[in-house]
C-alpha cells in the first residue's frame, strides 16, 4: 500500500471541475442522464425492507419504484452499476496520489466515538434531505444545476444555507 | 491580477477567460428547438410498408405471460374506456397525453386503441418524434379479444392449427378469457369482456415509470 | 441529432450498464482527485477556509453546461430528451435544508462518503450507515408525508422557461456568477489564511 509515502497534494479545484464536468457532459451526451448517488442508496433499502417483508415493501410505493424497473433485478440500475464505478475511481486516484489510508476524519477536539456518532447522524439527515429533494448533491446539484433545473438550483442554495446555518454549531467537531 | 497581458496569466486566469469568452459567445446562438421535427416520410412509409410497425395479440399475449418488462403498453383510448376494460400492464394516455407523457425514444413501445384508427395515429405521432421503437398491436383491441380472450378454432384446423390452439386456450384463461372450440363465430355474441383487468399471470403489470427515480 | 446516445437507442441497456461503469470510475476519480474523499476538505467549504466545493462544483456544472449547449447548438445533441429532475419547490427546499445540515454534521454527501470509503475512512462508513438509515426512515414515513413529497409541483422547469428568457441568457449569467463568485471564494479563503495564519493551512 502506500501509505508509507506522503500524500500528494490535491488538484487544482478547476482542473478537477473541468474532468468531472467532462465526466458529467459525457453521462448527459451517452446516456441523456446526470450522475447520482443516493438512488443506489435507496435501491439497497429497498431490497433490504424487501427481504424481510416483502408484503410491507410491495404496499409502500416508494420502495416499490426501486424494486421494479425495467432490467428484471432492483440491482441492475444504472446508478448501482455507476456507484460500482465511484468506488472504483476514488480508489484508483487515492492509490495514486498515496491517500489511501485507514483513519477517521475530524477535528482535534472530538472524540473518535463522537465523530462517528456525528457522522451517522449526519448520514441520516442526508439519506432523508435526499429522499425528500429527490437527490442529492450529485442527482440535484450537480446533474440538475449543470441542466439548469429550477428545482435543482432552488436546492443547491438551500443545501449552502443549511451547511453555513450549521456550521457554527458544529465547529467543535470540525476546528 | 494582471489584467491586460494573457502572457502573465496563471492557469486559473486563462480558465475563467476561457468559459467566460464561451459563455459570452452563447448570447449569438440558441440550440435547435425540440419541439419541432423533420420528417422523412419516405422512410415511414417503408416501415409501413414492410409490416415492421405492429406486433399481434398473440406476441402480445406472450410477452405479458412471460412477464417481460422491456416495453410499455399504451392504450390510447378515451380514460373511461379503459378504466372499463383494458389489457393487462397497459397505461392509459390519449393521443394528447403522449406528447408530454414519460416516455423515451430507446423504449419498446406498444400502442393500441379499439380498432386500430388512434393507434396508427398515435404511431405516427411518435415516429415522427423520433421514438423509433413504437408499434401498433394488430386490430387493437378488436382482435385481442377475439384473438387471445376468446379464441376459436376453425372446423377444418390442421394437426398444426389444433396444436396451437391449445396453447391458446390456456392463454385465453391467464387473461380471464375464454376458448372457443367448432366454429366459433357462432357465439359471438355470448362474448363478454372480463369484468374487471386481470393482473398479468407472472409478474405484476408494471407501474408508470416515475421519473424523479432517474435523478439520484 | 442522436445523441443522448441510449434515449436514442444507439446502444442497449446491458450496454449501458457497463458505461454506467465506466462514467461512474472517471466521476469517483475526480472527486478523489479534488480532496473530496476527505471530510475536512469537504467542510472547509462551510468555514470559508477551503472554498473547493464551491470551485468544483461549478467548474463541473458550467463544463457541462456549456458543452451540452454547444452541442446542441451544433445540432448533434437533442436538449429536450436531457433528463431534468422535475420541480417541487416546496419539498426540494425543505430537502436541501436538511441535506445542508446533513453535510456539515456528517461531513460528506452520499457521492463523496463512497470515495472516502473507497480510500478507507471510516466515518465515511459509518456516513453511509446513516444514510440507508434515513433512507428507511424516509420510506417508512413516506405514506404520510407523500402528499407533501408531491406538492407544488411544476414539472419540467428549467431557469430560463422560468425567467422566460434565452437559454444563453441564462448560460452565460451562470458562467459570470461563477466565475465572480471564484474570484470572490479566492479573496476570502487569502483574507481568512492571513488572519489565522498557520491554522488554516492545517486544515486543508
Amino acid at each position: 500500500m502506500t501509505t508509507a509515502r506522503e500524500p500528494a497534494p490535491y488538484m487544482n479545484p478547476y482542473l478537477a471541475g473541468l474532468g468531472l464536468g467532462l465526466v458529467l457532459l459525457t453521462a448527459f451526451v451517452v446516456m441523456g442522464r446526470g450522475l447520482g448517488a443516493s438512488g443506489a442508496f435507496s435501491t439497497i433499502v429497498a431490497v433490504g425492507v424487501d427481504a424481510v417483508t416483502p408484503t410491507h415493501a410491495a404496499g409502500n410505493e416508494f420502495y416499490r419504484g426501486y424494486l421494479e424497473n425495467g432490467f428484471g433485478s432492483p440491482f441492475k440500475s444504472f446508478l448501482m452499476f455507476e456507484v460500482i464505478g465511484v468506488l472504483i475511481g476514488g480508489f484508483i486516484s487515492g492509490s495514486l496520489a498515496g491517500r489511501v489510508k485507514k483513519t477517521v476524519e475530524k477535528g482535534p477536539r472530538i472524540s473518535t466515538k463522537g465523530r462517528m456518532a456525528f457522522a451517522v447522524a449526519g448520514g441520516a439527515l442526508m439519506g432523508f434531505g435526499a429522499k425528500l429533494a429527490g437527490g442529492c448533491t450529485s442527482g440535484q446539484g450537480l446533474s440538475g444545476g449543470a441542466v439548469l433545473g429550477l428545482g435543482s438550483w432552488t436546492f443547491m442554495i438551500m443545501v449552502f444555507v443549511g451547511g453555513y446555518a450549521g456550521a457554527y454549531f458544529m465547529r467543535r467537531q470540525w476546528r | 491580477m494582471s489584467r491586460i497581458d494573457p502572457r502573465g496569466w496563471g492557469l486559473n486566469q486563462r480558465l475563467a477567460a476561457v468559459a467566460l469568452t464561451l459563455g459570452a459567445l452563447t448570447l449569438l446562438g440558441s440550440p435547435s428547438p425540440g419541439g419541432a421535427v423533420t420528417l422523412d416520410t419516405r422512410e415511414l412509409a417503408d416501415i409501413v410498408e414492410s409490416e415492421v410497425d405492429h406486433i399481434t395479440a398473440d406476441e402480445l399475449a406472450d410477452w405479458i405471460v412471460q412477464g417481460r418488462a422491456d416495453y410499455r403498453l399504451i392504450d390510447v383510448r378515451s380514460p373511461e374506456a379503459y378504466a372499463e376494460y383494458h389489457i393487462p400492464s397497459a397505461e392509459s394516455a390519449t393521443l394528447r397525453d403522449l406528447y408530454d407523457y414519460p416516455l423515451y425514444r430507446n423504449e419498446k413501445i406498444v400502442l393500441y386503441s379499439g380498432g386500430g384508427i388512434h393507434s396508427a395515429q398515435a404511431w405516427f405521432l411518435l415516429r415522427a418524434r423520433g421514438f423509433a421503437g413504437s408499434y401498433i398491436l394488430l386490430g387493437g383491441l378488436d382482435a385481442w379479444t377475439d384473438e387471445v380472450l376468446f379464441p376459436w378454432l376453425p372446423a377444418d384446423a390442421t394437426p398444426a392449427e389444433v396444436a396451437e390452439f391449445e396453447h391458446r386456450r390456456r392463454v385465453s384463461e391467464l387473461f380471464g378469457g375464454k376458448a372457443r372450440a367448432g366454429g366459433g363465430a357462432v357465439e359471438q355474441a355470448g362474448v363478454e369482456l372480463p369484468k374487471v383487468a386481470p393482473p398479468a399471470p407472472v409478474a405484476a403489470p408494471r407501474k408508470r415509470r416515475k421519473l424523479h427515480k432517474q435523478g439520484c | 441529432m442522436s445523441a443522448p446516445f441510449y434515449r436514442y437507442a444507439l446502444f442497449g441497456d446491458e450496454m449501458s450498464l457497463i458505461l454506467a461503469v465506466v462514467i461512474g470510475i472517471g466521476f469517483g476519480f475526480f472527486l478523489e482527485r479534488a480532496g473530496f474523499g476527505s471530510a475536512k476538505k469537504l467542510v472547509a467549504q462551510f468555514y470559508f477556509t477551503d472554498m473547493a466545493v464551491f470551485k468544483v462544483m461549478f467548474s463541473a456544472i458550467v463544463t457541462a453546461m456549456l458543452g451540452m449547449f454547444y452541442l446542441s447548438w451544433a445540432g448533434l445533441l437533442d436538449l429536450s430528451m436531457v433528463f431534468v429532475a422535475p420541480t417541487y419547490w416546496l419539498p426540494q427546499l425543505v430537502g436541501g435544508l436538511i441535506l445542508g445540515f446533513g453535510f456539515i454534521i456528517g461531513g460528506y454527501c452520499p457521492g463523496t462518503s463512497l470515495v472516502a470509503v473507497s480510500t478507507g475512512r471510516l466515518d465515511a462508513l459509518a456516513f453511509c450507515g446513516g444514510v440507508l438509515g434515513g433512507i428507511f426512515a424516509y420510506g417508512e414515513v413516506y405514506p404520510s408525508i407523500a402528499g407533501f413529497v408531491t406538492s407544488t409541483s411544476m414539472g419540467r422547469v428549467t431557469l430560463d422557461s422560468w425567467l422566460g428568457v434565452r437559454l444563453s441568457l441564462v448560460v452565460f449569467a451562470v458562467v459570470l456568477v461563477a466565475v465572480l463568485g471564484f474570484w470572490g471564494a479566492t479573496t476570502v479563503e487569502r483574507k481568512l489564511a492571513r488572519r489565522e495564519g498557520a491554522d488554516a493551512g492545517a486544515l486543508t
